[in-house]
């Protein structure tokens, strides 16, 4: 039980033993304060990983020396990573030089990732940000950390063993005590000042990426726990625990949204580079097949596909960090794996870029229509998430009798409002030419409007746009911010109503919830978050906005928080360069960050020594301790050794389960030299492969002519020799016409794989040998 | 089969080969040099057996070859490997390709399925004596007709049935071919709607639930079991002709401009090529099975840009736009309403609050029709502005204020109006009541057909598919009967407007919905009406002339509605190379009579022109000569001014070639002929070949060609009232299907400018097609077969074709058609006719694959 208890500084904390009777009713509701005790100190850290860093490690020391990043040495690779591992020195497309000091001469560019190595074979990879919208009294954008991330490397070059850990996101914090109390209270729904100092320990990471379903069960223990325990205390626990824990996941989720967003940017600044280069090397490229198609005739079947750039992080990892981010909000997102990844991130991905164009067009027509001025805002990739409506006051004043449809725009008429006659808000005055497009005030066709700013809307919102701020009256977007959270208060910590156990709630619920979804309606809609937080992300970055009136938004945004544990934009740039502060100097101690890392090696290695029975139980364990006891292996060269061994399995595994699936010919989908380098690996070292591996390389053997890879195929499959391999042998043995000579080399394999396998008994050894014969 | 004999080159080689060798010799050789080249020659004769054809909505070309060319850094291969493989490797793609007509799915899928000329000219089409609507793309209320047993075939396929036209499918029985879920197709599989619920839901509990954790997706459900079913289906020797259909790109470039959305979309049908060449190489007749990829349109889409909506359902409903109730095919999303979640989608009225005479009558009175379904341009028909004015009098003349002198006034008014279209009006009621006569004598004899269908089938009938042609038969007789109905009543009450007279006119005892048609536009606006439509009475009401009559001009107020719609600007312009002008041009069809009187000799057309009204300065008409002879020429004749007076006389300025006239002809630096000599090129009659090589890379690309496809009623078997043999009823009812051709022509077509679209039921951000420029009818066509298909190689074919050539090319390719384009006689006996499009020689003649002959 010790080990039970063993917490991540490796500190054991032993219950105090108590003797004599003790009263029921005290020790369960002491049970219950402890309880509440840690759901309020690890609630949320438990919902993003089994470790924190809960326990503080001394302070830093000095000032962490970060190795500058521009130029990173290409590290030889294996083949199946070529494309990826030439990725890293383009840390370079990050491209400019990182310290601050040279950003005040050459302005940085809008994101660049800066890494750092760390001690125990790990590195650290964090992308810096360009806030625009920060900028001030004339001085350069400042450059922020955004998101950190950790990559495993064992020490080695060898990228196919490398695996990413945690990411943070640097403007995450743990909330302070006063902001924690606040956000227990049932019905408090607004914003408590922000944190301006963060704690000097390391932040708490974002995401877990080694342990996703494990934190899913560990959010449904809470979930239980909150169901059969909490709330059968009475309304005020029930109450308060439910609203520490919404106000904590949305929290969480806000943030989570910004790094998918940060990630969303850097990804399509960068592919968009890739795009401008590729687009003028296939101009260039279809000019010169114009050349040749005339000349030559209309053969052009050799004309070469174009080379790619590599970025930073690998594409898979970068597929990874978008998918585990994105499956972090859905209820059984920690229990998919890679095969999920790609499609979670193209369908998350369309969608918001269909309902963003949807809304956009949505706003400009109900503009349009009702005589307003449209105003989109864009992220730094391009991609509009927000839009302003202005009134023009010279029309303001010839249009009085004008009439209004509110529908989808949810303000009040501003045609019929005296507060606008009288308006002593800001105001600005706007440039347009003759064709009414926005311009400058020196184009001497352009026609000055002076225009009143009336609302700002998100874009990525389901069915119409959602409402932030209304600047005459603040109170409607607080409304509708708060109108989910009064309604799920009431219903599920007052009245105790529960869509699981309660059928006319259930179907009232659905029923208001298909008419307000139908109708398009940004009451109750938990999307609104999304809106919200992408806000906050674009008023930094977008440098286009009045300094004025970016204040005026921002002060204006935190009138309609509804979270008390939301921190101000401010402060949350300070934070973010606190946070990394201490990140990187808990990357650079020795029992710092490098040893978080080695521990998790330690306990990637259980199931290399335990069964799935024992690893069910540990795992329990982990759950039950709210994450706290973690089972570890002593790390021994043997076990180091063997955990290289195993990420590589997995990873050629899942390439080679992705080959098989993606196509009916491998060899026309799939460079072979790569697909064979797996199979080689698996026909070499796959011994303990499991039964996907074995499936995928049958299939595989199914899917290709390619002699050698079909004989690799079959090494491999001897080589796994576990129980679907053999199955799978027989099965293509079976499926081999009687002339084939593959039947006969398949044969072979098989009887060699049963020769070699100590564990098989003698009828099952008979029952193969009876179908391929004896040598 | 054809003998070697009949080989024009075994004649020329033997008086050769005779002069140098004594006779037995050369009988020897020549029995030789005869057996070598028949060998030779049967080799090269390639002929396909097996068609299978994937059609695919909206794919664009361009995009297709810029992500085949991209390297997948994952895979080491093209980011499209089987694009890549199979066709631009192995295969022949058609870099040129071109829609003929609107870049719209419905009238484009008809040229592609027919090889014929369009006949479907929109993807909704209104009737506007009896408002009965087609709807050509809506599946939903065909599968359930299908359940209720009341039709069989999808709509347009019934359109083009009862115009004699034959799609491709009709080629072959009905056990020869696969066909999937298609806007042209015949039967429902509702088998396969079972058979795709089995395979979802009843399958490896494990698989079902990692994709219920995941999101169970059931959009694929359907086309992922026609894909299984066609797979299979290539082990049955029988099938000759297969095809799969899919919308998945087209749906998602509506919605989406990125070109991570682009790309999926694309990876999607990459995978489908994948699985369906591997089941074609598979399957015994893969050496002999041609593989075709086609789209119908290409797709206005642009990471950059967001495509723009103009709301012409709103300008129309408006005061300014003449307050019209609205009817369109499609539910405007502005409304976000529950009812718009019925999937049968009946036709839908937006009333206008600002009506001017028919306020709360939307329901009888609808004065608009509107297809802005294809979104780069819209169909418009207004109702007549004849029977508004009418109407309006009629409401005039039933009020009890109105003064002696000012009833006398409009009761004259009255009168005059109707006299001055009752000839017209009446000839065209006696040729319907004719024709309604024909066809309440066919409707009988095909319910006495429908009696004595037989009920009951064997496998081997539903085989051949008689199942299905007894219910054509009876659902046959159901919608005569219903045409019938709606025709009878539009007549009697056009009857009753025209017996009205003076002497017995009491408008008291009058109700108006007795002598104006409600749910009915009536004729076709003339020019003259478009430009002086009466939409409602003068706001003083009637006014008097000097002499006591009333004054038209002041009485009603009038719109313009050529200029209303073309100078519509909108005050948000925020996005770069985007006009704050919705409208580019606007195009209506001029009947060639009517332009007699202004042409000189040389401009003289033989069919009716295309007017384009890019503004009172940028206009053209675009004249057509010889196209019945099969010798198209057209001519491009820049105007200014074009107006038509209440006699029916055009009058126009001739104008000289200038920048910024509509197709922007002489502005494309795209245009194959030399500065110098374009205006003198210009001026000049031109093939329609001749067009194409030289505009099809232009911005319009093969736009002017297009714009006559759309105007032109072009004849058909089903509707030729000269054809020999006929008897009188069948003449009359080849005259009624003509008419009703006529009806669902529209009165002027809305082409919008770049990145505009008229879509508001959903909105398109994601970009458009529909119009004439190059980017949407920019399509795809690809060939690829096995080696005794002859289809050529690693070929790219720059000639630009159209979509008049799929069709003969695909016959030509499985030795369906002769030399002059006609069908063999098998297919002349199943209704196919010559085909008027170029057979694609670089395809069917590369590997010497000869035309079929003549039996």
């Amino acid at each position: 039980m010790g080990a039970f208890f063993e917490s991540m500084d490796g500190k054991t904390h032993r219950p105090t033993r108590r003797t004599g009777r003790t009263d029921t009713g005290r020790i369960a509701l002491r049970f219950v304060s402890l309880l509440l005790a840690s759901a309020f100190w690890c609630g949320q850290s438990a919902a993003q990983s089994t470790n924190q860093f809960g326990t503080k490690p001394p302070a830093p020391g000095k000032a962490a020396e970060i190795e500058q990043p521009t130029v990173v040495t290409a590290t030889p690779a294996s083949l199946i990573n070529i494309g990826e591992r030439l990725a890293i020195p383009s840390s370079t497309e990050a491209t400019v030089p990182s310290t601050e000091s040279e950003a005040s001469s050459t302005p940085p560019t809008q994101f660049r990732i800066e890494r750092l190595p760390m001690i125990g074979g790990a590195e650290l990879l964090t992308i810096f940000g360009r806030l625009d919208g920060m900028r001030t009294n004339g001085l350069p954008a400042p450059e922020v950390p955004l998101v950190s991330v950790v990559r495993d490397t064992l020490s080695d070059n060898d990228p196919e063993n490398d695996r990413l850990r945690y990411v943070w996101m640097l403007t995450y914090t743990q909330p302070t005590m006063l902001k924690r109390i606040a956000s227990a209270i049932p019905f408090f729904y607004r914003h408590v000042g922000s944190k301006r100092q963060a704690s000097s320990g390391p932040p708490a990471p974002l995401l877990d990426l080694s342990n996703t379903s494990r934190q899913t069960w560990n959010r449904f223990f809470w979930m239980g726990l909150q169901n059969v325990f909490l709330d059968s205390y009475g309304i005020p626990l029930k109450a308060a625990s439910r609203s520490y824990r919404q106000n904590a996941a949305d929290y969480r989720t806000a943030h989570a949204t910004q790094a998918l967003s940060i990630l969303g940017n850097y990804e399509n600044l960068r592919q968009r580079l890739r795009d401008e280069s590729e687009l003028l090397a296939l101009n260039q490229g279809s000019a010169s097949n114009q050349t040749s198609t005339r000349d030559e005739g209309l053969n052009d079947t050799m004309t070469p596909l174009l080379p790619e750039r590599s970025p930073a992080f690998t594409p898979g990892e970068m597929l990874e960090l978008r998918a585990r981010l994105i499956l972090s909000g859905k209820t059984f997102g920690g229990f998919l794996g890679p095969d999920k990844f790609n499609d979670t991130v193209e369908k998350g991905s369309a969608a918001s870029v269909d309902t963003i164009g949807h809304n956009w067009e949505m706003l400009r027509q109900r503009a349009e229509a009702e005589g307003l001025y449209f105003q989109p805002l864009n992220m730094p990739d391009g991609r509009p998430t927000h839009v302003l409506l202005w009134l023009s006051k010279s029309d303001l004043a010839t249009q009085s009798d004008r009439s209004f449809s509110k529908r989808f725009l949810n303000i009040a008429n501003p045609w019929s409002d005296l507060r606008l006659r009288n308006w002593n808000g800001y105001a600005q005055a706007q440039y347009f030419d003759s064709d009414n497009r926005p311009t400058t005030a020196d184009n001497p066709e352009a026609r000055r409007l002076e225009m009143i700013p009336l609302a700002l809307y998100g874009l990525d919102h389901p069915k119409i746009p959602a409402l932030l701020i209304d600047f005459r009256d603040d109170l409607n977007p607080k409304g509708r911010e708060v109108s989910r959270r009064v309604l799920n208060d009431l219903t599920k910590n007052i009245f105790s109503l529960s869509s699981f156990g309660n059928l006319p709630y259930f179907l009232g619920r659905n029923a208001y919830k298909f008419i307000t979804g139908r109708r398009g309606i940004d009451l109750n809609q938990p999307s609104r978050l999304k809106s919200y937080s992408e806000l906050k992300l674009l008023l930094s970055f977008n440098g286009s906005l009045d300094p004025r009136l970016q204040r005026e938004i921002e002060q204006r945004l935190e009138i309609i928080s509804v979270n008390p544990l939301n921190n101000d934009s401010q402060s949350e740039i300070q934070l973010a360069r606190q946070q990394y502060d201490s990140l990187v100097d808990f990357a650079r101690r020795p029992d710092g960050l490098s040893a978080r890392i080695e521990r998790d090696r330690r306990a990637e290695m259980v199931p290399l020594q335990h069964g799935s029975l024992s690893r069910f139980f540990i795992n329990l364990g982990n759950i039950v301790s709210f994450g706290r006891y973690v089972h570890r292996e002593r790390e021994t060269p043997e076990l180091l050794a063997r955990l290289e061994l195993a990420r590589r399995t997995e990873r050629h595994t899942n390439f080679l389960s992705r080959i098989a699936k993606s196509s009916p010919q491998t060899e026309v989908a799939w460079d072979m030299s790569t697909v064979k380098h797996s199979l080689q690996f698996l026909a070499d070292q796959g011994a303990d492969a499991n039964g996907s591996a074995a499936r995928a390389t049958a299939l595989i053997f199914q899917r290709t002519s390619d002699p050698e890879a079909r004989r690799l195929c079959l090494d491999a499959l001897s080589k796994i020799n576990n129980k679907s391999a053999k199955k799978a042998l027989i099965s293509l043995y079976r499926q081999e016409s009687s002339d084939s000579e593959w039947r006969l080399v398949i044969a072979e394999h098989l009887r060699k794989a049963v020769a070699e396998d100590i564990h098989m008994k003698p009828p099952e050894v008979r029952a193969v040998l009876s179908q391929v014969g004896a040598p | 089969m054809r003998s070697f004999a009949e080989r024009p080159s075994s004649n020329r080689i033997q008086p050769q080969v005779s002069a140098f060798l004594p006779g037995i010799l050369v009988h020897l050789s020549v029995t030789v040099l005869v057996a070598l080249l028949w060998a030779v020659t049967a080799s090269a004769q390639a002929r396909a057996t097996r068609v299978v054809i994937i059609k695919i909505d909206g794919l664009p070309y361009e995009m297709v070859e810029r992500f085949e060319r991209e390297h997948d850094p994952m895979t080491g291969r093209s980011l499209l490997p089987w694009f890549d493989n199979v066709f631009f490797k192995n295969g022949t793609r058609l870099t040129n390709f071109y829609v003929r007509g609107m870049s719209l799915s419905a009238p484009s899928w008809s040229t592609l399925d027919t090889g014929q000329h369009l006949q479907i000219k929109g993807n909704v089409e209104f009737d506007r004596d009896i408002l009965r609507t087609y709807d050509y793309l809506n599946f939903i209320p065909f599968y359930f007709k299908q359940g209720t047993g009341s039709n069989v075939d999808m709509p347009g396929t019934e359109v083009l049935d009862s115009l004699g036209v034959p799609i491709l499918i009709d080629a072959y029985d009905n056990y020869q071919r696969n066909t999937g879920s298609q806007l042209y197709g015949r039967g429902a599989r509702m088998d396969t709607l079972r058979r795709a619920g089995q395979t979802k839901f009843l399958r490896n509990p494990k698989e079902l639930a990692g994709e219920f954790l995941s999101g169970l997706d059931l959009r694929d459900v359907v086309p992922d079991e026609l894909e299984r079913e066609l797979i299979e289906s290539l082990s049955d020797q029988r099938v000759h002709y297969l095809d799969f259909y899919t919308t998945s790109f087209d749906h998602m470039a509506h919605h989406n401009n990125d070109r991570a959305s682009h790309l999926a979309a694309l990876r999607e049908i990459d995978g489908l090529i994948g699985r369906i060449w591997t089941g074609i190489q598979k399957s015994q007749l893969g050496s002999e099975t041609v593989l075709v990829v086609v789209s119908d349109h290409g797709f206005n889409t642009d990471e950059r840009v967001i495509s723009q909506g103009f709301n012409l359902v709103r300008l129309l409903g408006s005061s300014a736009g003449g307050g019209h109730h609205v009817i369109t095919k499609r539910r405007l999303l502005m409304d976000y309403s529950l009812k718009s979640i019925n999937p049968f989608v009946p036709p839908i009225t937006t009333a206008s609050s600002q009506s001017y005479y028919l306020q709360k009558q939307s329901a009888e009175y609808p004065t608009a029709l509107l297809d802005f379904d294809g979104n780069e341009r819209a169909g418009l028909h207004l109702r007549n502005s004849d029977l508004n004015l009418l109407h309006i009098l009629l409401q005039q003349l039933q009020r009890k204020d109105l003064s002696p002198r000012l009833r006398r006034a409009a009761t004259d008014a009255f009168f005059v109006a109707v006299a001055r279209d009752k000839t017209r009006w009446q000839d065209e009621l006696d040729q319907l009541d004719e024709e309604l006569g024909a066809l309440r004598r066919a409707i009988e004899k095909q319910r006495a057909l429908c009696e004595s269908q037989p009920k009951q089938f064997t496998v081997q009938d539903k085989e051949m598919g008689r199942d299905d042609n007894a219910r054509r038969v009876c659902v046959l007789a159901a919608q005569w009967t219903a045409q019938q109905k709606a025709y009878r009543a539009y007549v009697a009450t056009m009857r009753n407007l025209l017996s009205l007279r003076p002497e017995s006119f009491d408008p008291f005892k009058l109700r108006i919905a007795e002598v104006i048609p409600e749910d009915s536009m009536g004729q076709r606006n003339s020019i003259h009406d478009l430009q002086n439509y009466v939409v409602g009475p003068a706001p003083a009401g009637l006014v008097l002339k000097s002499d006591g009559s009333l004054d038209l001009e002041r009485s009603f107020l009038r719109v313009n509605y050529l200029t209303l719609i073309q100078e519509q600007t909108v005050r948000n312009n925020v996005q770069q190379g985007v006009t704050n002008r919705p409208v580019d041009f606007i195009a209506t069809r001029i009947p060639r009579t009517a332009l007699a009187s202004v042409l000189s000799q040389d401009l003289q057309p033989d069919d009716d022109a295309v007017w384009l009204d890019g503004g009172p300065d940028r206009q053209a008409l675009v004249l057509p000569r010889g196209e019945a002879q099969g010798q198209l020429r057209l001519r491009y004749l820049p105007i200014a001014h074009l107006t038509q007076d209440e006699q029916g006389a055009i009058h126009f300025d001739l104008a000289p070639w200038q920048q910024g006239l509509p197709l922007r002809l002489l502005d494309d630096p795209r245009l194959d002929v030399p500065l110098d000599a374009r205006v003198a090129w210009l001026n000049e009659w031109h093939t329609d070949v001749e067009w194409l090589h030289a505009a099809h890379k232009t911005q319009y690309s093969n736009g002017l060609i297009g714009l006559h496809e759309q105007f032109t009623l072009f004849p058909t078997p089903g509707t030729d009232v000269k054809a020999a043999g006929l008897s009188d009823d069948e003449r009359l009812l080849h005259r009624f299907k003509s008419r009703q051709r006529r009806l669902v022509e529209t009165d002027m077509m809305i082409v919008a400018n770049n990145h505009w679209n008229f879509d508001v039921r959903g909105f398109n951000p994601g970009g458009n097609h529909g119009a004439f420029f190059r980017i949407s009818t920019h399509a795809t066509l690809m060939f690829a077969g096995g080696e005794g298909t002859g289809v050529p190689r690693g070929l790219a074919v720059s000639e630009p074709y159209d979509s008049l050539s799929v069709t003969p090319t695909i016959l030509a390719l499985t030795g369906n058609l002769l030399p002059d384009n006609a069908p063999v006689d098998s297919l002349a006996k199943r209704g196919f006719t010559k085909f008027p499009g170029r057979v694609i020689q670089e395809v069917t003649s590369a590997a010497g694959s000869q035309p079929a002959q003549r039996q």
